[in-house]
């Protein structure tokens, strides 16, 4: 898969604020060189997925600079981070958000219903091959209802790599997962997530998880209280 | 411009007008889902909520067809009724209701109406503008069946070429209408009266012998029996038209059996027809002898005008119960449309989703449109068989009753009804898929 080049992460003077005034995050700075991995701990509310949420654009803070290379989320439209998002960077979730009444394929290869018709065959081939490297090649039509939780995970992973993301953001991947199956999907996310130069983040209560990363930070009350390299 | 609208066929006319109905629908389609694919979402999302959507479809469905059904059926009532009176050029009767007469004579509602005289008719048959004066008789019947006195050319002049047998010869033979109980062959006695009551004084001993069998005519004619009107004067105990002199030179062994039937009748011993059905070689002298005939001791009626005005008020009757029926198709709409606003509320995560992996607004606004617009096509389509259906029944049930034939098809009203319908419906439906497309994606996928 060739996609864009990996870019830099760079979050300076990030400030969200919740309802009522509340600070949900406050980060001084916090620099992701291409290529790196990154865990999020912390206790819940700690502001682990706000922050994963801005970094996917999904959420605009309400101060500071959130910087993939030279583009900052921070100061675009919605429209224009829905569309950065869409080339840059894959997400999964903790209960997949899969179409129940699709099959895997046609969940993995999901965005080729929006994207220009031109490059629909590319995402499709792109989540064929997803889904081989995460060993659900061998049937990819099979509905994903028939799926088990492990199974599923790794086809919303192939759907968020099926347009080759350079950045792979992650929340809870592996919190609806049994033991084997969550460390069988850290190890994808790894191996296959983190190749090829590509960025992961993930948020996670999973300290297997955390432990696969090349970086730890952990966050209580919206700030970064410990940063650890592994 | 004009010139090129009017020189089109009426059924390129009917197609274009559909098309342009269509096309505010068609254009809202265009512009929503230009560029994107949804159908295979749409189709999961479908699936998922596939009980909520019969429901919807059928509300829709069934607003539809009460629409189409309406104008179909009218318009069929409209051309049966018309189609039964097309052979009833013009009818003569005693001063009175055009409607009674109308209905009693083209039909056959028994009816006391007065009686028009012998020379009153031979007036008329001696008419030199007259090509066919027919006297007729009834109030007999023979199993729920009228029995009708006329003459034979009027038997012919009603169905054509008699589809078996042959026309009446004697005043104790008969012509059985296409539908009537009775056949070739058969003989039977008639029963005084008809309908209520009929059968309690039956005409002992005046049997008819069947003869022949009309074609169709899609009229109350085609359920009587038919025979010669000096029968149903004999058996009434009545004179039968004909001087008694006049047969005797012919049949000297039985001058109360008289064979002779049809006119020319002896204005001296005709008991009197409550009215004549007349024909006219000219479409001019039709009027003519209306003018002619309508005057103190007479009226003339065009059956065809009686019916217009019927129709005219059967046309203000359906058109206040099809204004009924948009007004109900309008709150289905809405009603449809705020169960999907609904939907869309159970679609939020998915919908979500569709956003957080990088989908414009417009593809969510695309994936709802998409997801009302096959609810509301479906359900019109759906509407204008049922319509179609409904009428069709209705129809075959008002045949049975009335005997007047009456088919309801589609015609291109019905589908440029369901076209406004359904370009509206869509154009609507804009207002759940933008409120979904402007939900933030993020408090939805939180849930």
């Amino acid at each position: 898969m060739t996609g864009p080049e990996p870019p830099d992460l760079l979050v300076e003077d990030l400030v969200l604020t919740g309802a009522g005034g509340r600070r949900l995050l406050e980060i001084p700075r916090l620099a992701v060189p291409a290529g790196g991995t990154l865990a999020l701990q912390g206790p819940s509310g700690a502001g682990k997925s706000s922050l994963l949420h801005v970094l996917a654009g999904l959420i605009r803070p309400d101060r500071g600079r959130v910087a993939w290379g030279g583009t900052d989320l921070a100061a675009l439209s919605d429209e224009r981070r829905t569309r950065f998002r869409g080339d840059r960077i894959g997400l999964v979730f903790q209960d997949f958000l899969l179409f129940e009444e699709l099959g895997s394929l046609d969940n993995a290869a999901l965005a080729e219903s929006f994207a220009p018709r031109a490059a629909r065959a590319t995402i499709r081939a792109g989540a064929k091959g997803w889904l081989g490297r995460l060993g659900l090649g061998a049937d990819p039509e099979r509905p994903v209802a028939s799926r088990s939780g492990g199974e599923r995970q790794r086809v919303a992973v192939a759907r968020a790599l099926a347009r080759g993301a350079p950045v792979l953001l992650a929340d809870e991947p592996t919190a609806s997962l049994d033991r084997a199956n969550a460390d069988r999907l850290a190890e994808d996310l790894v191996r296959l997530g983190a190749g090829g130069g590509r960025t992961l983040v993930v948020a996670t209560h999973d300290p297997a998880l955390a432990r696969r990363m090349g970086r730890v930070l952990t966050l209580a009350g919206g700030r970064v209280v410990e940063d650890t390299d592994a | 411009m004009p010139d090129l609208w009017a020189g089109l066929p009426p059924v390129a006319q009917d197609v274009a007008v559909a098309a342009l109905l269509a096309l505010p629908g068609l254009l809202v389609g265009f512009a929503v889902l230009r560029g994107f694919a949804p159908w295979r979402l749409v189709r999961a999302m479908l699936w998922r909520f596939r009980w909520a959507n019969l429901v919807f479809v059928l509300l829709i469905a069934v607003s539809v067809a009460v629409g189409v059904g309406l104008t179909a059926q009218e318009r069929g009532l409209r051309q049966g009724s018309a189609r039964a009176a097309e052979r009833f050029d013009l009818v003569l009767g005693a001063p009175g209701s055009e409607l009674t007469l109308t209905l009693a004579a083209v039909f056959l509602q028994p009816t006391d109406v007065p009686l028009l005289t012998g020379a009153q008719y031979a007036e008329v048959a001696a008419d030199p503008d007259v090509a066919l004066a027919t006297p007729i008789a009834f109030g007999d019947s023979f199993e729920g069946a009228p029995v009708i006195g006329t003459t034979a050319p009027f038997v012919e002049h009603l169905a054509g070429r008699l589809a078996e047998g042959r026309l009446f010869a004697t005043p104790s033979e008969a012509v059985a209408g296409a539908f009537a109980p009775v056949g070739p062959g058969d003989r039977f006695s008639p029963a005084h009266g008809q309908g209520e009551g009929a059968g309690e004084h039956a005409h002992h001993g005046s049997d008819y012998a069947v003869v022949g069998r009309m074609r169709p005519t899609g009229s109350p004619w085609d359920r009587a029996i038919l025979v010669p009107v000096e029968g149903v004067w004999r058996v009434h105990g009545l004179a039968d038209g004909h001087a008694p002199e006049a047969h005797d030179d012919q049949d000297h062994a039985h001058d109360d059996e008289s064979t002779r039937i049809g006119p020319p009748f002896d204005p001296a011993h005709f008991p009197g027809t409550p009215a004549i059905l007349v024909r006219a070689d000219e479409v001019w002298a039709n009027y003519a002898l209306r003018s002619r005939y309508t005057r103190a001791d007479m009226m003339a009626v065009f059956p065809g005008t009686v019916l217009a005005q019927l129709h005219g008020l059967l046309r203000d009757v359906r058109e206040a119960m099809s204004l009924l029926a948009v007004v109900t198709q309008g709150l289905v709409a809405v009603a449809v449309l705020a169960g999907l606003v609904l939907l869309a509320r159970l679609l939020a995560r998915s919908l979500a989703l569709l956003r957080a992996i990088g989908a414009p607004r417009r593809f969510v606004l695309a994936v709802v449109w998409s997801y009302s617009a096959a609810l509301i096509l479906t359900g019109a389509a759906l509407g204008l068989l049922l319509g179609w259906f409904a009428a069709a029944a209705l129809s075959r049930i008002i045949t049975q009753r009335t005997e007047v034939l009456v088919t309801a098809g589609l015609g291109w009203g019905e589908i440029q009804q369901v076209c406004v319908f359904a370009s509206l419906a869509l154009a609507l439906a804009l207002v759940p898929a933008a409120l979904a497309g402007l939900r933030s994606p993020l408090r939805d996928l939180r849930s």
